[in-house]
């Protein structure tokens, strides 16, 4: 598999240096190919200045940023902690975290499990698997801004949702109009939308997996249980670790579905961070506030990848 | 019975519970198939319907009449058109610009040795896990300042130097035997000639595949893009969709026509590369969800 490891880059920085197969080493560091030293730099230079400008500097100015009371007018000061303790007293800010907090808690476990599950369906004998397949990565890979216009429709309150229900007798549900039920559609059209992803990559990791070894283990007399615990578990994690890690961090950001289907409503109960970050930039004009709360996320995010990294020495098997 | 009959039978049993199996299994992962694809077919149905029939009391696919002219109606009501043309054009700068950069990043980090490849190279890997549109703040403002918000460079620019695609075509370009670098060297190939008449053309499958990923990168854009446009002749369909969407009194017909129009390329795309696209999600060249 060529997982890029996020933990460890320098092993494939020194893969990267192995001579391919059949080039003598010693010749390779006697006469390196591709001319003078710097022609490399000419070439990673274009990819590695973009890079700097728009993707590393940004960050950097967003941390800074978030000490002062810039606006789009101009006039920026710094006013030292200020915004983030700001932050702490406001109420909205608290509550996108919240919001945010059980969209995470609820969205990641259930989109991978249920990525892990289909996988695994889907190693199995099944007619026209391929297609089964595409249909669940079409919505992964089509505008998350479409995908939740849908949503939005299916859940009016008469909408066709509604109307299943009635149709076998239930009593309709205020999908839209109240809070829980609000979030707990933002968060159903995620799992709809992303899985598919996710699913494709742990199935990966499943076909990596040798036959012999399962093999094997059923003839020791393993069950389907212990074999999925033992066998196919700590095989698969590296794929593992690597979606989490990302759909983790994508998570915190969630900001679409949440701006086309309710706005953040109703009454916040679905404003993610994103959204609020959003709302302070761009429409209260409160730059440097938002900058704060963008720097909050940033942390969050930090920390929850740092734990994983930390963590995955436990359950993490590379061969 | 004798023994050999006996086993022919049991064998048949059990080859016939075999294919009873797999006949259930199939159906089963059809089902979920299709109770997941109802909100599209949902959609396709909708945008089919006269805009007072889209929500009644009870389940009914089909209107009164199909209104094909509905999807000829979003391209006046929801100026598709434009939105279309944007999205195209947009999309299609993106993809060459982000081919072009990360096919040279690539190279020069599979192929190439210079001082400090060791320590730019973790500086690609590190930008990997830092959430990016939590810095769309100072990327406005930087463009604001430069009196380049609301343009289509501002729009285009921050999108082409994501790490993943140079990481994928790197992957492609170390698999490639060291022998026919030196063939073309002792040629006396230039580092820029091998690159276009020897490495190009043996990753032109990668390529392919980083050019569908960047083509739907921007295609599905939506925070940038509505950070960054103004004015509405330049939106892309995402803004177009959402603002739409979000407007009071929605012709829920017309913007289902609009998403159909905008999900059909997806489908067609995917359905036509589904080999590679899995085979590169699958290798997480892209990163997850």
């Amino acid at each position: 598999m060529t997982f890029v490891r996020l933990d460890r880059p320098e092993e494939e920085v020194a893969d990267a240096s192995v001579a391919p197969p059949g080039r003598p080493k010693g010749r390779l560091r006697r006469r390196p190919l591709g001319g003078p030293r710097w022609v490399g730099w000419a070439f990673v230079l274009p990819g590695l200045i973009g890079l700097a400008v728009f993707i590393v500097i940004p960050q950097v100015a967003s941390l800074i940023l978030g000490f002062s009371d810039s606006t789009l007018l101009g006039g920026t000061r710094f006013t030292g902690g200020e915004n983030f303790a700001r932050l702490l007293r406001d109420p909205q800010f608290i509550n996108s975290v919240i919001v945010t907090s059980i969209f995470v808690l609820v969205y990641v476990p259930a989109n991978i499990a249920i990525s892990m599950a289909m996988a695994m369906w889907l190693k199995t004998r099944i007619a026209g698997r391929n297609w089964i397949r595409v249909i669940f990565l079409i919505p992964a890979l089509s505008p998350m801004v479409a995908n939740a216009a849908v949503f939005r429709l299916l859940f009016q309150q008469d909408g066709v949702v509604n109307q299943a229900l009635a149709a076998i007798g239930l009593e309709p549900i205020p999908w839209l109009s109240d809070g829980n039920w609000a979030l707990a559609v933002v968060i159903g059209v995620s799992v709809w939308q992303s899985f598919g992803y996710n699913m494709i990559v742990l199935g990966a990791g499943l076909d990596s997996i040798s036959p012999d070894v399962i093999a094997a283990s059923r003839i020791d007399g393993a069950g389907p249980i212990r074999r999925f615990v033992s066998i196919t578990l700590p095989l698969v994690s590296p794929a593992l670790f690597f979606t989490t890690v990302l759909t983790v961090i994508g998570a915190w950001q969630t900001f679409a579905q949440a701006y086309v289907i309710t706005g953040g409503g109703p009454g916040n109960s679905t404003m993610t961070i994103m959204l609020y970050l959003y709302q302070t930039a761009f429409t209260n004009n409160q730059l440097g506030y938002a900058s704060a709360i963008a720097t909050v996320l940033f942390v969050i995010i930090a920390i929850f990848t740092l734990f994983q990294l930390w963590g995955q020495r436990k359950w993490v098997h590379y061969d | 019975m004798t023994d050999q009959q006996l086993q022919t039978s049991g064998l048949s049993w059990r080859r016939r519970g075999r294919a009873i199996g797999f006949a259930a299994n199939t159906t089963a992962a059809w089902l979920v198939a299709l109770v997941f694809s109802f909100p599209l077919i949902w959609t396709f149905f909708t945008a089919l319907k006269p805009g007072n029939e889209v929500f009644g009391a009870k389940i009914s696919f089909i209107g009164s009449e199909v209104l094909w002219s509905n999807f000829a109606d979003a391209w006046t009501e929801v100026d598709f058109g434009r939105l279309l043309l944007n999205s195209l054009v947009v999309a299609a700068i993106s993809t060459a610009l982000t081919l072009v950069i990360a096919t040279l990043t690539a190279f020069a980090f599979a192929r190439l040795r210079f001082p400090g490849r060791s320590a730019i190279f973790l500086l690609f890997v590190i930008t990997l896990t830092l959430p990016s549109e939590v810095a769309v703040v100072p990327l406005f403002l930087g463009f604001d300042q430069a009196r380049l918000a609301d343009t289509w460079f501002a729009l285009i620019i921050p999108g082409l130097f994501g790490a993943f695609g140079a990481f994928l075509l790197r992957q492609f370009m170390l698999q490639i035997p060291g022998e026919l670098e030196e063939a073309a060297r002792l040629d006396g190939a230039s580092t820029w000639r091998l690159l276009i008449s020897v490495i190009v053309p043996l990753v032109r499958p990668a390529l392919s595949v980083l050019a569908i990923f960047a083509f739907l990168g921007s295609w599905n854009s939506f925070l940038w893009p509505l950070i960054i446009l103004n004015s509405s002749d330049k939106w892309t369909i995402p803004i177009g969709i959402a603002g739409f969407t979000t407007q009071t009194g929605t012709q829920w017909e017309l913007l289902m026509a609009a998403c159909m129009m905008t999900i059909a390329p997806v489908v067609v795309v995917v359905a036509i590369a589904q080999r590679q696209l899995v085979a590169a999600i699958g290798a997480g060249a892209f990163g997850g969800r």
